[in-house]
C-alpha cells in the first residue's frame, strides 16, 4: 500500500509543480499577491508529496518489501539498517528521486527564508527565484514518474504481483560509510548551487540585475561550496582507503563531473566580489552561474549516457538525452533572458589597470574556467575525437596532470596576490608594503627546495616543486602578514590583547577573513598534492611467509596469515611486522573481505593496511589470496610510501573551517534599482 | 589612453586564453592514446605496431593466467561481435576487484603487433555483472515496467 501512495504522491506532484510555476508567474506579472502565495504553497506542496514518496520507498526497504523492483535491485534482507536506508541512492531511479527530494527542500526553504522578508518589504525577488527551481523540480519529477522511457519509477511493484526471494543487495564496496555520505554529500552540494542559479534566473526576469539576488543566494553558494569540497573529498579519501591502488584522485570522468562544477562555484564566488564592489561582471556572473548549474546536470549526462567509460560504471540509459535535451533548453532560455535585458547588464566600471585587484579576479575566473573547459574538453575527447578523426580516443591522467600544473601555479600564486594588491590599481607603496617580503621569503624558500630537492635529493627535474614551494610560501606570509597587520591594529584601538585583537578581527569581517583561511587551506592542499602526486613510492613483490621487501626506509616483514569471520563477510590477510630503518615499529594487517550472497558465490574485496607516520602514510594492498600461505604459497603484495597525503586532508578540513566561518556572515541587502 | 589601456587587458586575455589553448591542444596531442576493438586493433596491426592503444572487450574465457611467483597476469581480450583477440600482459600490479571469466575489460599499453601482445600499463574492469544484472532477479519483461 506504501509503495502506491507514494507513487500517487509523485504523479500529485506533476500537479503541484505546474501549479507552482503557472501561479507564480501570472502572479508575479498581473502583481496578484494571492496568485504568489498559491504559487509559492505549491512550492510547499511538491515539497511533502516528495517526501511521502521517498519515506515510502525508505519504508520499502526497512520492511524488505521485495515486491518493489528498486528494493530488489539495491537492497537484500540481510543488509545492515544503515545500507538499507543508503540504498535510497545505490541506483539510478533511486538517485533522481532523491536528487529531486533535496531540490524540494530547497525550495521550501527558499519560500521559508524569504516569508518575513517579503512580507515586510513586498519583495518578490525570491517568488521569481522560485519559477526556475520549479522547472528544474518538474524536470526531476516527469523523470522518475517512470511515464517516459529509459527510467522506471522507483516505487514501481513488479508486474503479476511477482515477489523475489531476496534483494539483490549493494555492492560490498559501497557498503563503507564514507560511500554511504558521498554520493548524498555530492548531491546536497550540486542541488544547493540550483537556487543561486534559480537566483539569477529570477534577477533577470524580474530585470533586478543589481546585486541583490547575489547577495540573497550568498549563502546557498557558500554552503554548496562547503558540501561539494567535502563530498570530493569523501570520494578521494574512500577510493584511498577502499580500492587499494594507493592514490585518491584519478581524473576518472565521474572525478572531472564532480570537480568542474566545484571549479566553475569557486570562480563564481570570486567573481561576484566585484560585482558587488565595483558593479562590474553582471552579466558574467549570471554566466559564470548557469554555467556552474549546468555542469552539475551535465555530470549525469556523462556519467549516465554511457558515452564514457568510467570505473564508475553506472547502469546506462537513454537518460542521458533527457538530461542533455534539459541543459539545451534551459540554456536556451537564460540566454534569451539575457538578450531581453542586455541594456541593463552593461558594467558600471571598467578595468582601470592590468595589475589591480579587479585584474587578479578576472584573471582568476579566466584561469577557473579555462581550467574548466581543459578537464571537460579531456573528459569528453572520447566523443569529440570520434566526431573528428572517426576514431575513438582518450586521454590517459598524465594529460590531466600535466595541463593543471600551470595554470594550478598560477591560480595558488594570485591566492596570495589577489589579497594583499590594491583595487584600481597597483601603487609602489602597495607593492613594496604588501609584496616585497612575501616575495623575497617565496624565492629564497624555493632556492633552498631547489637545493634540498636537487643537490641532496639527486632529484633532477624538481622545477615544479620549487615553484609550488615558493608560491606556498609567499601566499602564506602574504596572508599571515594581513592577519597580522588587522589584529594589531585592532588591538591597538580596542588597547587589548593581539589574540583578541585578531578575534575581533575575524568577527567583524568573517567573510573576509574566513576567505583568507581557505586560503590558507588551499596551499596547505597544493603541499599534499605536491608531495603524495610527486613522491610517492611503489614496490610491488611476491612474499612467502618469513620473506621481507623494502620500501623506502621501510622494511616490512611478512610473518603470519589470518583468518576471522564475521557478520556477513570472512575477512582473511596477512600480518606484516614494519621497521623503519632497522628498528621494528609494530604490526600491519592488510587483508581481503570476502563477501556471501546466496545463489552467486563469494565477491572479495581488498582492504588495504594503512599506517600514519607524521603527515606520511605506510600503504600495503593485498593481492588475490593463495590457499595455503601457512604452507609456503606466495601472497602478492604492493606497498606505497604517500609522503604528505594527510596535509592534504588537513588543507581540506581548513579550507571548510573557513567556509564555516565565511558563511556565518549575514549578508546585507541593499537598496537597489 | 582609455583606449590604449583597453587594447592592454584585451592583448592579455587573448595571451592567456590563446595559452590555455595551446597548453591542452600540444598535452592532448602528446597523451592521447587511440581506442580499439580486439577486432579493429587486429585488422590495424601494421599501423598500431609499438603505439600507445586503449582496448576495449571482454575477458576471454579460460584464457586469464595468475603468476603469482612474478606478480604476473595474463590473458586475452575478447572482442564483443567477433572471434579476434588480442593479448595482455600486466605486471607488477594487483589483479583489479571483478576481474573475472567474461567480464567486461578495458586495457591501456603498449602494442607489439608481431606477438599480437599488450603490455598493459591500466587495467579497469566493470562493475561485476551480478550486481549490474540484478534486474534479473526476476525473469520478467522489461519494457513492461516502464509504462507502468
Amino acid at each position: 500500500m506504501t509503495a502506491e501512495i507514494g507513487q500517487a504522491a509523485i504523479y500529485l506532484s506533476v500537479l503541484s509543480g505546474l501549479w507552482a510555476i503557472g501561479f507564480l508567474c501570472v502572479g508575479l506579472r498581473t502583481r496578484n499577491p494571492n496568485a504568489v502565495r498559491s504559487g509559492r504553497n505549491a512550492v510547499i506542496a511538491t515539497f511533502i508529496l516528495i517526501s511521502i514518496a521517498t519515506g515510502a520507498l525508505i519504508y520499502g526497504f526497512v520492511t524488505d518489501d521485495f515486491s518493489m523492483r528498486y528494493v530488489v535491485e539495491v537492497s537484500s534482507a540481510a543488509q545492515p539498517l544503515l545500507y538499507k536506508v543508503t540504498a535510497l541512492w545505490g541506483r539510478m531511479s533511486g538517485s533522481l528521486l532523491f536528487w529531486l527530494w533535496l531540490l524540494t527542500v530547497a525550495g521550501a526553504i527558499v519560500v521559508w527564508q524569504n516569508q518575513r522578508y517579503n512580507k515586510q518589504t513586498g519583495d518578490t525577488l525570491a517568488d521569481y527565484a522560485l519559477i526556475p527551481l520549479a522547472i528544474v523540480q518538474l524536470f526531476f519529477i516527469i523523470l522518475v514518474t517512470g511515464l517516459i522511457e529509459g527510467v522506471y519509477n522507483p516505487l514501481a511493484r513488479f508486474p503479476n504481483g511477482q515477489v523475489a526471494p531476496d534483494g539483490a543487495g549493494m555492492n560490498p564496496l559501497l557498503q563503507t560509510p564514507s560511500m554511504a555520505f558521498h554520493p548524498p554529500t555530492l548531491y546536497i552540494g550540486w542541488i544547493s548551487l540550483t537556487v543561486p542559479f534559480a537566483f539569477a534566473v529570477g534577477a533577470l526576469a524580474s530585470g533586478r540585475v543589481g546585486s541583490d539576488w547575489i547577495l540573497r543566494s550568498r549563502r546557498w553558494t557558500l554552503f554548496s561550496w562547503i558540501v561539494l569540497t567535502v563530498g570530493i573529498t569523501l570520494g578521494g579519501n574512500w577510493a584511498y582507503r577502499e580500492l587499494g591502488w594507493g592514490g585518491y584522485w584519478a581524473w576518472d570522468p565521474v572525478e572531472n563531473a564532480s570537480f568542474m562544477p566545484w571549479l566553475l562555484g569557486t570562480a563564481y564566488l570570486h567573481s561576484v566580489m566585484i560585482q558587488e564592489k565595483r558593479s562590474m561582471l553582471k552579466l558574467w556572473n549570471i554566466l559564470l552561474i548557469t554555467l556552474a548549474f549546468q555542469f552539475t546536470l551535465l555530470g549525469t549526462f556523462i556519467t549516465r549516457s554511457g558515452i564514457i567509460s568510467s570505473v564508475h560504471a553506472f547502469a546506462q540509459s537513454d537518460i542521458g538525452g533527457y538530461f542533455l535535451g534539459f541543459i539545451l533548453i534551459s540554456t536556451a532560455g537564460v540566454v534569451g533572458l539575457i538578450i531581453y535585458r542586455w541594456k541593463r547588464l552593461k558594467s558600471a566600471n571598467r578595468l582601470e589597470s592590468l595589475l589591480s585587484r579587479e585584474s587578479a579576479f578576472v584573471l582568476n575566473n579566466w584561469l577557473f574556467v579555462g581550467l574548466t573547459l581543459i578537464i571537460l574538453w579531456g573528459t569528453l575527447w572520447p566523443i569529440i575525437s570520434e566526431a573528428i578523426n572517426g576514431q575513438k580516443a582518450s586521454v590517459p591522467e598524465a594529460f590531466f596532470n600535466q595541463v593543471v600544473i600551470i595554470p594550478g601555479l598560477l591560480l595558488l600564486f594570485l591566492t596570495g596576490a589577489g589579497p594583499i594588491i590594491s583595487w584600481k590599481k597597483i601603487t609602489t607603496n602597495n607593492f613594496r608594503r604588501m609584496f616585497m617580503w612575501p616575495l623575497v621569503i617565496g624565492l629564497v624558500s624555493g632556492a633552498l627546495t631547489w637545493g634540498f630537492l636537487a643537490v641532496i635529493k639527486g632529484n633532477t627535474s624538481p622545477i615544479y616543486s620549487v615553484l609550488c614551494v615558493s608560491a606556498a610560501v609567499f601566499v602564506l606570509v602574504a596572508i599571515f602578514a594581513e592577519f597580522y597587520r588587522g589584529a594589531r591594529l585592532r588591538a591597538k584601538r580596542q588597547e587589548t590583547s593581539f589574540l583578541n585583537g585578531l578575534n575581533l578581527l575575524i568577527q567583524r569581517n568573517k567573510r573576509r577573513y574566513g576567505g583568507y583561511i581557505i586560503h590558507i587551506g588551499i596551499v596547505i592542499l597544493y603541499i599534499g598534492i605536491m608531495g603524495s602526486k610527486g613522491y610517492f613510492l611503489l614496490e610491488s613483490d611476491s612474499l612467502a611467509l618469513g620473506e621481507s621487501m623494502k620500501v623506502g626506509a621501510f622494511e616490512l616483514t611478512m610473518k603470519d596469515s589470518f583468518e576471522r569471520e564475521y557478520a556477513n563477510y570472512r575477512r582473511a590477510g596477512v600480518i606484516f611486522d614494519v621497521a623503519k630503518n632497522g628498528k621494528r615499529i609494530g604490526t600491519m594487517e592488510p587483508a581481503r573481505h570476502f563477501y556471501y550472497k546466496a545463489g552467486q558465490g563469494e565477491q572479495d574485496t581488498i582492504e588495504s593496511a594503512i599506517r600514519h607516520f607524521g603527515v606520511n602514510d605506510l600503504y600495503i594492498a593485498l593481492g588475490e589470496l593463495p590457499r595455503n600461505i601457512k604452507g609456503g604459497d606466495i601472497v602478492n603484495v604492493q606497498v606505497y610510501h604517500n609522503p604528505l597525503i594527510s596535509v592534504v586532508w588537513i588543507g581540506v578540513a581548513i579550507m571548510v573551517i573557513g567556509g564555516i566561518i565565511a558563511i556565518a556572515e549575514k549578508s546585507q541587502y541593499s537598496k537597489e534599482t | 589612453m582609455q583606449k590604449q589601456r583597453r587594447l592592454k587587458i584585451i592583448a592579455a586575455s587573448l595571451v592567456l586564453l590563446s595559452g590555455m589553448v595551446f597548453l591542452g591542444y600540444v598535452m592532448l596531442k602528446k597523451t592521447s592514446v587511440r581506442h580499439f576493438t580486439p577486432a579493429l586493433l587486429v585488422a590495424d596491426k601494421g599501423k598500431v605496431d609499438d603505439q600507445l592503444v586503449q582496448v576495449d572487450g571482454l575477458i576471454s574465457e579460460g584464457s586469464s593466467k595468475w603468476d603469482a611467483a612474478n606478480f604476473k597476469l595474463t590473458f586475452a581480450v575478447r572482442d564483443r561481435d567477433s572471434a579476434a583477440t588480442v593479448n595482455v600482459i600486466y605486471k607488477d600490479r594487483l589483479k583489479p576487484d571483478n576481474f573475472v571469466d567474461g567480464g567486461s575489460v578495458f586495457v591501456e599499453g603498449r602494442y607489439d603487433a608481431s606477438e599480437n601482445l599488450i603490455v598493459a600499463t591500466k587495467l579497469m574492469t566493470k562493475c561485476a555483472s551480478k550486481y549490474e544484472g540484478a534486474e534479473s532477479a526476476i525473469p520478467t519483461d522489461e519494457t513492461s515496467y516502464i509504462s507502468q
